[in-house]
């Protein structure tokens, strides 16, 4: 391993870091990229450096954003006294494909999960618990994953609302989805019927 | 599903070989390491992808060869069926079924049902109660499979509480400790719940079955929560007495993961105080009244391996146990030293196979089955 040049070992380092890519993926993939042109190779790093610099969080709800604000926030037809907490943006996804949800989201960025140390604080709990302050949002959907880590964190949520907006009904996603799977490989009729039978927490 | 056969190849003692299965009893007999109870294992081998006997599957390859390979043949109202599981060691299983490959043979909703009697099983009844709950799970998950799910379910959001409790130690916070005992109260009442119901229908058949094998001072089976709740929110309760103490410990006390399936005769646990002729008696009515009720439940009755079994039971016990054998309509394998210990052996209801000198005797060697 250590035969390589500091420049490649550096490149297959930071390739190994990749969720899925083992250490011979890595290898594998910085020899392509060696053998390849110039200019694919370039073209790869100029994609990321530019995904980096224009893609961010939506200010407002933590869904990706090209600017300070998602598409979904930016669009004033959307129903702002109804929000759709999620765990990942890719979520987001698979619920605007159904076209059941008019609201908006809040996107938490993962999950409670004390197994791999994270707390509610890892979260964007608090600042969900901020758009409820002023009164206007009449209904929080759960749509965490059906999973161990996405109902506790629904029943997390939901306790905590009930304290700070009580006047705000919480409802979650009815079941339907495979127990245990997560949001993202639901197909768009389970998803959508799960939105239109949502029961309240 | 009805087991057809089972050839063997390079598997134990065994370089080729095939025996036929009948439809109800079938009866393996042979001199003392003739291959019976290795012939008991290829069956297990051969619908599972594991051992029954032993937890290091390298021993079921024949000695000098590299591959072993079990191929079971089996029907039901569909048609024929069949499960192969080829093994060499350092390389990952190939198994099939009905020709196509998969992963995990126990994974599938259609395979045979598998319940064993081994002289070691007597653990079951003599050991800790962590072997109980296990087996009353998986009794469990063969009775309704889509049940399985919620011991998983319980299993995993304990370790995020017990994970919860250790970081708390440390200084991290509780707020989402709430939600976590929420979370594990509703797993524990369903599979509290689940458990319930499986034992009670076991209790009345292990009443029925285990005074004809000779446990007649009130044989009891019963399952023995540790907690009282009966709702999530009794649950909660009960977690919340024992907080600080499981703070202090760092994992949960309480719950479903310290659950008993408890043995009793005479008023008296089997386990502390049966004698071991009474354990084997109480594990044997244990499996038999699992198969009862799984075939009230499921279409067939799961394929029961009883081996050495006889020599151990009296005269009058053999004869119920093979009545009870014969008349609840599943296939059960026996294996033994001595036909005569064998009551009914004549009968044609019971397919007898020999074994011997590493080869099966009778019916004629027929090992077309196996490439
Ligand atoms: N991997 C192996 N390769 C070859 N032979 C083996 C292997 N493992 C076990 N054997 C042999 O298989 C023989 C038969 O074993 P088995 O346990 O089936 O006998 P048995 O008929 O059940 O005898 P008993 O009546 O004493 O229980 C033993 O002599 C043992 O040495
Ligand atoms: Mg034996
Ligand atoms: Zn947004």
């Amino acid at each position: 391993m250590n035969t390589y040049a500091p420049a490649l070992q550096r490149l297959i380092a930071e390739l190994s870091k990749l969720p899925g890519v083992g250490g011979r993926t890595a290898q594998r993939l910085a020899f392509h990229l060696l053998r390849a042109s110039e200019e694919d190779a370039l073209a790869l790093a100029d994609a990321i450096r530019e995904v980096k610099s224009r893609i961010g969080f939506c200010e407002i709800c933590f869904n990706l954003a090209e600017g300070p604000r998602c598409r979904i926030c930016a669009d004033e037809r959307r129903e702002g006294d109804v929000i759709c907490v999620v765990e990942e943006p890719v979520d987001v996804i698979s619920i605007e494909r159904t076209h059941e949800f008019r609201g908006r989201y809040h996107v938490l960025g993962g999950a409670l999960s004390p197994i791999d140390g994270i707390d509610p604080e890892d979260l964007r709990i608090e600042q969900l618990y901020a758009r409820l302050r002023d009164g206007e949002v009449r209904e929080v959907v759960i749509a965490t994953n059906p999973t161990t880590t996405g109902e506790a964190t629904a029943l997390h949520i939901a306790a905590g609302i009930r304290q700070l907006a009580p006047a705000t009904a919480v409802t979650r996603l009815a079941s339907g989805l495979p127990v245990g799977s997560d949001l993202e490989y639901a197909d768009e009729l389970t998803l959508g019927r799960a939105f239109s039978g949502r029961r309240a927490l | 599903m009805r087991v057809l056969s089972v050839s063997v190849r390079d598997f134990r003692c065994y370089e080729a070989a095939a025996a036929p299965l009948g439809g109800g009893l079938t009866v393996i007999w042979g001199p003392n390491g003739a291959g019976k109870t290795n012939l008991l294992e290829a069956l297990y081998f051969g619908c599972t992808g594991r051992s029954c006997r032993t937890v290091n599957d390298r021993e079921v390859v024949r000695f000098g060869s590299r591959t072993a390979r079990v191929v079971v043949a089996a029907e039901d109202e569909v048609g024929p069926h069949e499960f192969t599981v080829g093994f060499t060691p350092g390389e990952p299983k190939r198994m099939t079924h009905d020709g196509a490959p998969v992963e995990r043979l126990v994974d599938l909703s259609s395979r045979p049902l598998m319940s064993v009697f081994l002289p070691e099983r007597l653990d079951l009844v003599r050991g800790v109660p962590a072997l109980r709950r296990a087996h009353l799970d998986q009794y469990l998950a063969a009775l309704w499979p889509a049940r399985a799910a919620n011991r998983s379910t319980y299993a995993q959001t304990l370790a995020q509480r017990n994970a919860l409790l250790a970081r708390v130690d440390h200084g991290g916070s509780r707020a989402s400790l709430a939600a976590w005992d929420e979370r594990l109260a509703a797993a524990a009442i369903a599979l509290m719940a689940d458990r319930a119901q499986a034992s009670s229908e076991l209790a009345a058949a292990f009443a029925e079955i285990a005074p004809s094998l000779g446990l007649e001072a009130d044989p009891e089976v019963f399952y023995r929560p540790r907690s009282q709740a009966s709702s999530i929110e009794e649950f909660q309760a009960e977690l919340r007495e024992r907080l600080s103490s499981d703070l202090e410990r760092g994992f949960t006390e309480h719950g479903p993961h310290r659950d008993d399936l408890v043995l009793r005769h005479a008023g008296r646990q089997l386990r502390t105080y049966g004698s071991q002729g009474q354990q084997r008696l109480g594990l044997l009515a244990l499996l038999l009244a699992e198969r009862r009720v799984i075939s009230r439940y499921r279409a067939a009755a799961p394929l029961i391996l009883l081996d050495d079994v006889m020599s151990e039971l009296d005269r009058e016990r053999r004869q119920a146990l093979v009545q009870l054998l014969l008349n609840d309509g599943g296939q059960a394998v026996i294996t033994t030293t001595d036909q005569e210990h064998v009551p009914l052996i004549e009968s044609p209801e019971i397919a007898l196979v020999g074994v011997g000198g590493g080869s099966v005797l009778s019916p004629q060697t027929a090992t077309a089955g196996v490439q």
